[in-house]
Parts: C-alpha cells; structure tokens; sequence
C-alpha cells in the first residue's frame, strides 16, 4: 500500500485550500478522554469521509466541529476563523432523519426551516431547489412520517441545501436505511456534490461508504482517538456502484483502510 | 386510542355502544323494579328520563347550566393560560423550575374545594370564585404537562435548529413549544374533565344556589323529586362526555402529526 500517502500530525498551517482545519483537538468528558489530539484538514469542494471504529468519538469530533460542543484542547477553524460556536454556512444531515425532522411540519416547511428569514419569493425558490435536487418534486406537502426513511433523509438533504451551506456536516446519514436505499442516497451525495461544489464532510462506521464516497479518508483509531492516516481516494468520478466498487484501486484502498481499523482496534491498550 | 386488534367498523361500535348504555339501565332498571335491591331513593331509570323531560322545559336549569358552563371555562381559561405559561418557562429554563419546584408542589396537594370558602371570604360570592376555585384544580395536569412537553423536545431536533443557526431563545420559539404544545393540550384535555366536576362540587358547597350543583342542592333540600336531582346530575354527566368528544377531536385534527411520534 505505497501509494496511500500517510500524512503526519500536526497538519501544517501554511496557505492550503483547507475549507476546514483541526488543530490537536481533544475532547475528554471528566476522566474519560474521547478524542485525543485529532489534527486534519477537510479541503474546500470536495467530500472527506471520517472513518472509525465505532466509540471512536466521530460524533465527539462532528459536534465540536459544528461548534455545538467545545474542545478541551485544540482548535477548529472554518475558512480561517476560529469555530466558536455555530459557524455560518454550515449544514448538519443527522442519521436519525426521523427525530432531526419537525414532524408537525410539512415537507415544504421542513425546508424551508434554515430560511425563514428570506423574503417569501427567493424562499419559495429554494424550497422547489432543494426538493427537486433530492427528487421528491410533488411530496412537498406530505408529513415527514408518512416518508419511507430513505425520503425522509432526502428531506433532510434538501433542507441542508436550502440553507446553500459552503459545509455539509453528515454524520452516518445513511446507516439507519437499507441498502439499495443507501446506494442511491450515496449517488445522490456525490451528484448535488459535484454539482453544487460544496465541502462535504461525512462521518461513517462503513469501510465501503467511506472509499466509494471520499476524495479523502480520514481514518481513526480506537479511542482514545487518533487519526491513524489520511488517505487520498484517486478513483475516477463520476463513480458507480458496480464499477467503482470492482476496481482493483477501490479493492486494495478498502483492504488497506479495513486493516487499519483492526490492526488498531488489537494493539489499543485496554 | 386503538390497541392491539384491528379496529371496528364505525357501525358496530355505534350499534355496541347503545347496547351497552341500554342494557346496563334495563339491568338496573329489572334489579329494582324486580325488588332484588329495595332502598328508598334509588332512580329508575326511566323515572329519571322521565326526570330529563320535566327538566328540558326548565327555564331556571338551563339558567344554571349555562352558569357551570361559563364558570368551568373562566376556570379553565385562567388555568390554561397560567398552566402553559408557568410550565413553559418551567421546562425552559433550570433557574425557574428550581424557583417554582416547591411551590407547585406544595400547592398541587390543596385540596382546590377546600380553598373555596377562603376565596368568598376574600372576594365575595359570585361566578369568580367558583371560576378560582375549578382553576386551582385545573391548572396542574396543564402546568405539569407543558413542563414535561418542553423538557422532552427531542434533543436531535433541537440540535438540528441549532446547527442552522438558531439562539436558545429561537430553539424554544421555533422547536420546544410547537413539540411540546400536543402535551400542554392532552394537561387541558385532562383539566376540562376535572374542571367540570369541581364546578359542580363547589357549586354545592360556596355556590348559594347557582349553577347546577345549586340547582340539585335546592331540589335535594325539598326532596319532593330526587328524579330531577338525578336527571340534572345525568345531564352533568352528559355534559362532560360531550367536552371530552369535542376536545379529542380538537386533538386529533389541531395535533394530527403526533401520530407521526408514535412511528
């Protein structure tokens, strides 16, 4: 595995086209340290998928870097500020579509929710946007719980792209549908994606997700957390379920990132 | 409200639910009628229909029953808007929940009729200290439930308003009082039953002859006929069956989207 270039902490500071910078951060919760010392950079238009063990403090590490949460050590900086607390431009899709959707809102005002405050014209417009993006132009005035799961995260996707994030903050928003539903919601991130050139962040417990979906991965190791490696994913785009996922680059890089996560989850100290 | 089976078809459980009414009075009606229970004042069924008749016609009843109306919603309005806004801020913010924790609770274990006397004698008699009274009773199951409905917003959505940008203040605007209003709801729901039925209590005991309670107090007192007494109280009884339809419809259609919750 020569080619997956390994990138070593601290991540440098000089001029890069970081959309988003984690210096040394930490988060401990009283004794319990969740993650330690996590330096990467997720660069601007792109999709970076943070990959993990499970309790290895991804959720920790999306919520501080939405500022809902702070860090005990370290610092975050968004476009070359400092987060500190929510920063502007930033959208977060939730895996629990369900309860992260208002359910006594229609579709409609679900997404409009970030833009309540634009004038009604250029709202309306967003709206009929971001729903026609996700593919569910007609639906606009059923209730979220009348959705199947996968039309529901399409809701919550269109509510993320009505608010035109310059950061889309995803943490594992698909791993409450099924598979063919997933297959379709990845190829939907990857089109509105590269169609719109937004920072994509995705936070992910599957090793196949995070290849197929990723320009970089961010691999990390049981906790207390550290990024075992970064990877930079040269598959070819557009990407496809069955092409993609037989190429041997896609094969060797999934090998690769599978036996980091276990070769760490052996040696972490009890 | 359906459990486990399929539900019935609109038809049968209208045709069950006569059944129901009709047989347990022709029951109780053949149980005493037949002498198997020989107390004195006990109403035949019939007689008490019988007793409704002689009531509909009554001008100075339906002067009392448009009397407890007006006192239980008074009540309920004061206790509603109190309920809500106590328990909100209650649920909202720790400072005022720790500041009201005891008080609420101190309070909630008044027996509301018993104050009732201590009310005439501070304002006087009248519909308002009946309205205190069945709004002291009223205003817990409405205060405690909006409370809980705040608190319990899910902690998901609340972080999704935020991560758009949203200021708490925004969050309990836009999120904790639209989720928790089905809950500050299901407190009214509960509170307009008991209202009614501590209109009428206080009626009996601070209302000098108003209301229902005072209308079935002067009827009792010349005992000449119970079967009025019990068709008033039957007619009591109606009247809060009928509240409880109109506020579970109010429910299913105003907080439709809760069944969505249930998922």
């Amino acid at each position: 595995m020569t080619e997956a270039r390994v990138t070593e902490n601290p991540a440098p500071r000089a001029a890069t086209s970081a959309e988003l910078l984690l210096d040394g951060v930490s988060r401990s919760y009283g004794d319990n340290l969740a993650v330690r010392s996590i330096s990467a950079e997720v660069p601007a238009s792109k999709i970076s998928v943070i990959v993990g063990p499970s309790g290895c403090g991804k959720s920790t590490l999306l919520r501080i870097i939405s500022g809902l949460d702070e860090p005990t050590a370290g610092r975050v900086e968004f476009e070359g500020t400092p987060v500190n607390g929510v920063p502007e431009g930033l959208a977060m899709v939730f895996q629990d579509y369900s309860r992260s959707l208002f359910p006594w809102m229609r579709v409609d005002k679900n997404v409009a929710f970030p833009i309540k405050h634009l004038p009604a014209k250029e709202r309306a417009e967003r709206v009929r946007f971001a729903i026609e993006e996700v593919g569910l132009s007609g639906k606009e005035k059923l209730y979220p719980w009348q959705m199947s799961g996968g039309m529901q995260q399409r809701v919550a996707i269109a509510r993320a792209l009505a608010s035109h994030p310059k950061l889309l903050l995803m943490d594992e928003p698909y791993a409450s549908v099924d598979a063919q539903t997933r297959a379709d919601l990845e190829d939907l991130l990857m089109r509105i994606q590269a169609e719109l050139g937004i920072t994509v962040l995705v936070v992910t417990h599957d090793i196949d997700e995070s290849v197929y979906l990723a320009d970089r991965i961010i691999v990390l190791s049981a906790p207390p957390s550290v990024v075992a490696e970064v990877i930079e994913v040269d598959l070819p785009r557009p990407r496809d379920h069955i092409a993609t996922k037989t190429d041997p680059r896609f094969v060797e890089i999934r090998g690769h990132v599978t036996r980091l996560l276990r070769s760490k989850e052996q040696v972490a100290p009890v | 409200m359906k459990l486990l089976h399929e539900p019935l078809s609109g038809r049968s459980q209208a045709v069950l639910g006569v059944v129901g009414v009709v047989g347990v009075a022709a029951v109780w009606e053949a149980v005493i009628r037949t002498g198997l229970l020989d107390v004195a004042g006990l109403p035949l069924p019939t007689g008490v229909l019988g007793g409704v008749a002689d009531l509909l016609p009554d001008g100075t009843f339906w002067d009392a029953v448009l009397f407890t109306l007006g006192e239980w919603m008074l009540g309920l309005a004061i206790a509603t808007g109190v309920g809500v806004l106590v328990g909100g801020l209650m649920g909202a913010f720790r400072s005022v929940f720790v500041a009201f924790e005891w008080p609420v609770e101190a309070f909630r274990v008044l027996p509301s009729v018993a104050v009732g006397p201590i009310l005439v004698l501070l304002i006087g008699q009248g519909m308002l200290p009946l309205a205190l009274t069945v709004a002291l009773s009223c205003v817990w199951p409405i205060l405690l439930n909006t409370m809980y409905g705040v608190r319990s917003t899910d902690t998901t959505a609340v972080m999704t308003a935020k991560t758009f940008g949203n200021s708490d203040l925004a969050v309990l605007r836009t999120v904790k009082i639209p989720s928790a209003l089905p809950f500050a709801f299901t407190g009214v729901r509960i509170a307009a039953s008991i209202g009614l039925l501590v209109a009428v209590s206080a009626e009996l005991l601070i209302g000098n002859g108003t209301g229902i309670g005072g209308y079935i107090l002067e009827n009792t007192a010349n005992a000449t006929n119970l079967d009025i007494v019990y068709a008033a109280t039957l007619v009591a009884g109606v009247l809060g069956v009928a509240v409880n339809l109109v506020m579970a419809k109010l429910d299913d259609v105003v907080f439709g989207w809760k069944k969505g919750l249930a998922q």
